[in-house]
């Protein structure tokens, strides 16, 4: 099904380029710049030192003053300020934040000091459009390096999406808390401050939110992704429950919103996978597997002692914690691939998870 | 379950390619594929038009752009900072290197004037023309070229292709006072040796000078944020350049900051100023600045960008707002001088310039790092073309404007001969000074030539209204009062014997300074009847600018296209650099022996007219 619903779309696609008025690519975007900056704000918040900016970005989700950005440090202060494009300031108060997605929810205005008939993204909307495919031209407008304040407009640039993937990232040394869908960008889009931006089709249609400046894992270069707007991820929580939610519950519900409360690390459900590393007596001790328990999972897809595990599904574990990090996102029954040193040769091994036996299944011997 | 339904699917698939080849073709049919084409014509067009003026520039590892078929070329200031020596070799995309010398500096604004000389006299050089950058909007398209990592050994350019992410940014200085305003964001690449190099709307027009970009900690490369000098800022300076001075930009002598209620619109309020032109026309702090060169003023980042367009000296209006002590909003328009912004922080020249490094803030910095080996060219033709002189960036090209200046004023008169006494019989309105306002005066001025006390210097007279007035110019005894005389007029007398000076002995009249001062906004004062329209009075004029007998003078000279070209149009003589100048105004210009000379003189002093002045006759004797 899924390979016919795929074509179907390829078809549509091309299609509808077909059908689409012809855009003269050398045509200025300067009336889509003009259409989508009134939509934008600048944020000024938390940060200034230690390389940490004090700026970013935000697109405006209603008439009535509520704001829609990446979740980052400088909303941490109770001095949030929000420059609008006509060159208006006001105080910002946190709404919503919701680090499984990185987003956060802000408003300006209140009862005192009334917004309303701001010039705003319909994100029901374009939350409906599917997904774009890898190749369509994009715009992106943010407020990177602070180059905008007050009614200046925010920066424009162009790129093609590269894919539209999971995102595995590296904020400094902390893992990205977003790990779901992105689009990944041509262009260098994701610079100071211009997480919260807009992406943009090039006729000015709402894609995503500019993410963070992120390295990619892998090979730590850096990444220029944006949030689709019609992201949604499954997040397994405290209570054992799986919970899905997407941007557009956010916006929706507002102040009615809830957090999710992931399970932390060792306390979920967790996987088992028969495996034992060696002892993890100093930092970043590469993930050697010191015995594997007979009849495990990692007894089944004929782990050794003295694997070196490299990889899991693609995502490089250079030590013990990495890998125990990696491992924790997973549930039972999901198919794992890793890829291990053995004698010197990479090899791909697949391991299916099973729950866990007991408390601690790896403790026994 | 899944071999079955791959059969069933296996008919419509094979049903696809050809649904999918349909497409495909109508696609390639559409006239859009041509339209891709015919763009990408135009753009190799557009290209191979302008590509034949973009430099290398060898000596400094940057680019640069010809911007006249003689030869003269833009680049970045901290490109020929990097060459270490007014004089360069230039690469050019027809393969030859030629010898190229530094003529003007923008050191604020990082741009520089050079001029290659052509390998035969005469030959003419390829060039681009210059376009209007304030019509460019964020979204537009543009081309950067230039020589990134210096990769062309044939010196044929690099071309990028990309948006116009911002107009009229400004960018703080970074280190030094090199601070890039009302500058073009680009998105189209710009890299290390790029630095320079022309940035060209997609009717091949130069819109800017490509010259910095954010770095932070992405290394010295592309970060998708690059920025280039605006054109139209350069327009500004280019008669400066010429004249081979070393410029300054301008600052306005007090400091605004944003006050605005949460929700409201932004108000610029003067919270600081300094005894400066501005302070002397009555701003104070407090007082709202509310439109300037004919902006409304929107925020500190506009007002900055407005400043940074301007060189130093340059007069321009202003509108600022106050509440008075009755609770009445006040509005009042004035045109301010403004002061400069380089003074010793400026590293002198041969000093390293600090370059900008990696740090907390967004890291706009020179694009390239200075080429390896960028040793003095030894031995160059155009060492011929360079004469050092303090406060210029080769003096030879201020000679070189002073003659043709002279040359064109000396068209509308020549009186070099008439060394001995000059008499100006004037009747006319006083406005000032001694006696009822709007008085109808008789006012004789006249200049014994050797007339002072010692037999050796010059005396200036005047009978103003039956007082007299006299003045020996050279005389360091004359009190201050004496030199301001007649009173309220700023010092009419000292002006009118400067005048002479000029008129008789050209630049030699003046012993400590003469100089050309590029080009400068003029505004001939309007009559009563006319509603003040500061832009509708400004007229562009070339300036010379003198310091004789102690006092500095600004002297404004048509540049119309036309007959008046090279004619004056009035002057100002500065008794003290902290007072107003006497401001001396020229109209009705009429044959008088020798040529032509003014028979309409209007002095004003600060914000008031002294006098309004109907000549009757002038009179001069040839020296004895």
């Amino acid at each position: 099904m899924n390979t016919h619903r795929y074509i179907v779309r390829a078809v549509l696609c091309l299609t509808s380029v077909v059908v689409a008025a012809p855009v003269r690519a050398e045509d200025s975007f300067a009336q889509i710049c003009d259409k989508v900056n009134p939509k934008l704000v600048k944020l000024f918040g938390a940060g200034g030192f230690r390389g940490l900016q004090s700026y970013g970005s935000g697109i405006l989700v209603s008439p009535d003053g509520y704001i829609l950005t990446i979740n980052s440090h400088i909303l941490d202060t109770q001095d949030l300020r929000v420059h609008l494009a006509d060159g208006t300031h006001y105080h910002a108060k946190v709404i919503a934040i919701e680090p499984e997605l990185d987003v956060a929810l802000v408003k300006i205005g209140d009862n005192k000091l009334k917004v309303e008939d701001l010039p705003y993204f319909d994100v029901m909307e374009a939350g409906k459009r599917e997904p774009v495919e890898p190749g369509t031209g994009v715009l992106a407008f943010s407020n990177q390096f602070q180059i905008a304040t007050r009614d200046e407009p925010m920066s424009v640039q162009r790129g093609v999406i590269a894919s539209y993937s999971k995102l595995y990232g590296r904020l400094g040394i902390f893992e990205a808390t977003y790990k779901g869908d992105v689009y990944v960008v041509d262009a260098i889009t994701n610079n100071p401050g211009a997480a919260g931006g807009a992406l943009t089709t090039r006729k000015g249609e709402l894609l995503g939110l500019v993410g963070k400046e992120l390295r990619n894992e892998l090979t730590n270069t850096w990444i220029n992704y944006a949030i689709p707007i019609n992201a949604r991820i499954t997040v397994t929580q405290a209570d054992g429950n799986q919970a899905t939610v997407g941007i557009l519950d956010i916006v929706e519900k507002k102040e009615k919103y809830k957090p999710l409360t992931p399970s932390k690390k060792n306390e979920g459900p967790g996987v088992y996978t028969g495996i034992i590393l060696v002892a993890d007596p100093v930092e970043r001790t590469p993930p050697y597997i010191e015995e594997v328990i007979p009849g495990s999972p990692a007894d089944k897809a004929k782990l050794q002692p003295d694997d070196l595990i490299v990889y899991v599904d693609g995502v490089l574990v250079g030590d013990i914690h990495t890998f125990h990090e990696v491992l924790s996102r997973y549930h039972p029954n999901q198919s794992v691939k890793l890829e291990i040193q053995r004698d010197r040769k990479l090899q791909t091994i697949t391991l299916t998870l099973e729950k866990p036996k007991a408390k601690k299944p790896a403790a026994k011997k | 379950m899944i071999p079955l339904s791959a059969k069933r699917w296996s008919g419509l698939l094979a049903g696809l390619p050809s649904v999918l080849f349909l497409v495909v073709l109508s696609v390639r049919g559409d006239d859009l594929d041509q339209r891709v084409r015919k763009m990408e014509e135009e753009r190799i067009k557009v290209i191979e038009k302008v590509q034949p003026a973009v430099v290398a520039v060898l000596t400094g590892g940057g680019s640069g752009v010809l911007i006249s078929e003689d030869g003269y070329a833009l680049t970045n200031f901290h490109v020929t900072e990097a060459a270490r020596g007014p004089l360069m070799k230039c690469g050019l995309p027809d393969g030859n290197v030629y010898d190229a010398v530094l003529v003007g500096l923008d050191k604020v604004g990082d741009v520089a004037l050079i001029k290659l000389l052509p390998k035969k006299p005469g030959d003419k050089f390829p060039y681009a023309r210059l376009g209007d950058s304030d019509k460019l909007q964020a979204g537009d398209w543009s081309l950067a070229m230039g020589n990134p990592f210096l990769l062309a050994n044939d010196f044929t350019p690099t071309v990028t292709y990309g948006l116009i992410s911002g107009v009229h940014r400004y960018q703080y200085p970074e280190g030094t006072l090199l601070e890039y305003t009302d500058c073009i964001q680009i998105d189209t690449s710009i890299n290390p040796g790029n630095s320079g190099g022309p940035l060209f709307n997609m009717q091949g027009e130069l819109i800017g000078i490509n010259g910095r970009g954010s770095f932070e900690k992405r290394g010295r490369v592309n970060s998708g944020v690059g920025y280039a000098i605006s054109i139209n800022q350069i327009k500004n300076f280019l008669p400066q350049l010429k004249a081979g001075m070393d410029t300054d930009h301008a600052s306005p002598g007090f400091r605004l900051e944003t006050d605005d209620e949460e929700g409201g619109l932004v108000k610029l309020i003067v919270k600081q100023i300094i005894p400066s032109d501005a302070m002397r026309r009555g701003i104070d702090v407090d007082d709202q600045a509310a439109v300037f060169a004919g902006q409304r003023l929107r925020s500190v980042n506009q007002f900055k960008n407005l400043l940074g367009l301007y060189p130093k000296g340059w007069r321009l209006p202003i509108t600022y707002r106050r509440v008075n002590e009755k609770k009445q909003a006040e509005t009042h328009e004035t045109l301010i001088r403004l002061m400069g912004v380089q003074s010793q922080e400026l590293p002198q020249p041969g000093q390293p310039q600090p370059q900008p490094g990696p740090g907390p803030r967004p890291r706009p910095g020179p694009g390239p790092g200075p080429g390896p080996g960028a040793a003095p060219v030894p031995n160059s033709p155009a060492s011929k073309l360079y004469k050092a002189k303090d406060g210029f960036a080769n003096f030879y090209f201020n000679e070189l404007e002073q003659k043709r200046l002279l040359n064109s004023f000396h068209k509308h008169g020549e009186f070099s001969k008439a060394t001995g006494d000059w008499v100006i019989r004037t009747t006319g309105t006083l406005f000032a000074g001694v006696g009822p306002r709007g008085k109808r005066v008789v006012a004789d001025f006249t200049i014994r030539s050797k007339g002072a006390r010692d037999r050796q210097n010059d005396l200036a007279q005047a009978i103003v209204d039956g007082l007299d007035y006299s003045l020996e110019p050279l005389n360091d005894e004359e009190k201050a009062a004496t030199r301001h005389d007649p009173p309220d007029s700023g010092g009419l007398l000292m002006a009118l014997y400067q005048y002479r000076q000029l008129l008789v002995y050209g630049d030699k009249g003046f012993v400590t300074r003469f100089s050309h001062g590029g080009a400068e906004p003029f505004y001939p004062p309007r009559d009563a009847q006319t509603k003040l329209d500061y832009a509708k009075l400004r007229v562009d004029a070339e300036v010379f600018r003198t310091r004789h007998a102690g006092v500095d003078g600004k002297w404004y000279f048509s540049m119309k296209n036309d007959e008046t070209a090279g004619q004056l149009l009035g002057f100002e003589i500065w008794l003290d650099r902290d007072e107003d100048p006497c401001e001396v105004y020229l109209f009705d210009y009429k044959d008088v022996d020798g040529g032509k000379l003014p028979h309409r003189m209007e002095i004003r002093f600060g914000d008031k007219t002294y006098a309004n002045l109907l000549v009757n006759a002038w009179k001069k004797d040839e020296g004895k």
